[in-house]
């Protein structure tokens, strides 16, 4: 274990130092990635006077969904650079895969460790400003079970997505090519659970309830933080299941690539 | 044939090889068009949110809204809304020296085959995009040809102020190694102020102000309100007229840009 954890912070640090050599290049793509990730909430917040309120949440309510799913699928983003299938599939071109799988450890431990997007850093940030700016102006309940929970749900958010990263890349293992309709369910997912879920038509909530039940990551912990009533009248533990769905979910996914590595056959590039 | 006649019959080849290359990618077409779809959906699930009881929103339905979010996803591909960095990507391979020594004018070089790309977008991803809303919501429509003709000429300005800003904002590659970085902070610049994120009217006066002493309104928002029909006949005019004059003086900056850069670059590459 000591020497796994090694490994990977030795790994980690050269993507580190590779990245740091290009200074300009690298903070100019963290100026952009928060802009962006600021702009999302902020042409929201901009023409919020005109509306003051999206199906019955404030600003802020939103802010707090829109900032935790953000600043948790920048970290996840971060950690899981190597999973990510634009990235991944990369491996599986080049090549580089087969030489992976010579060396005498962990698969999953080196593709962690070859790819660590520090421009990430500023998701991450941008998200964590929103989260905490909206806790301030919503004034909101704590108790020890709430503080004690949110980590979870932050958690559990990150080992969700990072389970549909696991999936995409483990597709190229038959397609080479990473299938673009996963990103509807990691960026289009981010994407739907910053806003309240009942926002949406019926079937593509039921959807996103039963099939891929993002609902449970950031909505229901939602509820209970800001302690709003639940529309669907589900049950009472409806808002723990968050870390629950989301480690379930990285399980099923890692259960899936080892299927996949074993039936891995080389590009031969 | 004339030398004009020429030039004309080799804009069109171009961009005929180049709207067919584009087609070629059908699962990429038809995965793109999948996303395109379920962020407009999203979007406009949030504009219905956001509207709640409310009829109209500074001269816009719900309906209005709605159809918004279905033009501004079918353009994404059309205008490369998302970045566009085929023209740097050969100043850094190097491929740039041999587009340099065709018989053709470098911006014109790129300007047809930028239009083939984009007519096949609008095929594939743009008609498709809307066409799907047309089925699953009540959108609005253009009425009378008077309207039609006015989106279709806002359209074409369109591409033609985003090519040229495009072109130019590709042509720093020529001075620095970091061109990538500048056009990704430039393009997501150009999300919020072309109207791409919001209609630039729910915007505050002093903003949209700001807004439109870029060119990126006239790329996205003029076409948005000629289309959902909130401007009347003189303010489609002044649109079109506004749209025309970015173009010609975007098409005009990046020629004398183009001439100063040509003779500052250093091919790299081989």
């Amino acid at each position: 274990m000591r020497r796994t954890i090694d490994i990977y912070l030795r790994l980690i640090s050269v993507q580190i130092r590779s990245q740091m050599q290009y200074r300009a290049s690298f903070l100019m793509s963290l100026s952009a990635t928060a802009l962006i990730t600021f702009l999302g909430f902020g042409s929201l917040a901009m023409v919020f006077w005109r509306f003051d309120n999206i199906g019955g949440w404030t600003l802020w309510e939103v802010g707090f969904l829109y900032g935790m799913v953000e600043a948790a699928f920048g970290t996840m983003d971060l950690f899981f650079s190597g999973f990510n299938p634009h990235i991944f599939s990369r491996l599986i071109r080049m090549g580089t895969l087969d030489q992976i799988l010579l060396r005498p450890l962990s698969v999953t431990l080196q593709v962690l460790g070859s790819s660590f997007i520090m421009k990430r850093l500023s998701r991450i940030s941008q998200g964590a400003l929103i989260f905490v700016i909206s806790v301030a102006m919503l004034d909101v309940h704590w108790t020890p079970a709430k503080v004690a929970y949110l980590p979870l749900v932050f958690f559990g958010l990150m080992c969700f997505f990072g389970g549909f990263f696991v999936i995409g890349s483990t597709l190229t293992f038959w397609t080479v090519q990473p299938i673009e309709v996963v990103n509807i369910f990691t960026y289009g997912g981010r994407e739907m659970i910053a806003y309240p879920m009942h926002i949406y038509e019926r079937w593509m909530r039921d959807f996103f309830t039963y099939i891929v039940p993002a609902i449970f990551l950031n909505y229901y912990p939602a509820l209970y933080f800001l302690e709003k009533p639940d529309p669907f009248g589900m049950p009472d533990f409806a808002p723990f299941l968050a870390p629950v769905v989301g480690v379930g979910m990285l399980v099923a996914s890692f259960a899936f690539w080892s299927y996949g590595i074993r039936h891995y056959q080389s590009t031969a590039t | 044939m004339s030398r004009f006649a020429r030039r004309i019959r080799l804009f069109v080849e171009l961009s005929r090889v180049s709207f067919r290359r584009q087609l070629a990618y059908r699962t990429a077409n038809l995965a793109g068009l999948a996303t395109n779809t379920f962020f407009g959906l999203l979007r406009a699930a949030v504009m219905v949110a956001l509207y709640g009881a409310r009829q109209e929103v500074v001269g816009m339905s719900v309906r209005d809204a709605i159809t918004y979010t279905g033009i501004t996803q079918a353009v994404i591909a059309y205008l490369s809304v998302f970045g566009w960095t085929e023209l740097m990507d050969t100043v850094y391979t190097g491929d740039i020296s041999s587009d340099l020594l065709k018989p053709m004018d470098y911006f014109t070089f790129w300007m047809a085959r930028d239009l083939g790309r984009a007519l096949a977008s609008m095929l594939m991803r743009g008609l498709t995009v809307m066409l799907i809303y047309a089925l699953v919501f009540d959108i609005t429509v253009p009425v009378g040809a008077w309207q039609w003709a006015a989106l279709l000429a806002s359209l074409l300005m369109g591409w033609l102020v985003s090519f040229s800003w495009r072109f130019l904002v590709n042509l720093a590659a020529f001075w620095t190694p970091n061109a990538l970085g500048i056009s990704r902070l430039i393009f997501a610049t150009s999300w919020l102020m072309s109207g791409f994120m919001m209609p630039l009217r729910f915007f505050p006066d002093w903003f949209v102000g700001i807004c439109y002493l870029t060119p990126f309104p006239a790329m996205i928002n003029t076409v948005v309100e000629v289309y959902v029909g909130v401007l009347d006949a003189q303010g489609v005019i002044t649109a079109l007229a506004a749209q025309a004059m970015w173009a010609a003086g975007l098409i005009w900056v990046s020629q004398v840009v183009l001439r100063a850069g040509i003779r500052k670059l250093v091919i790299q590459g081989g």
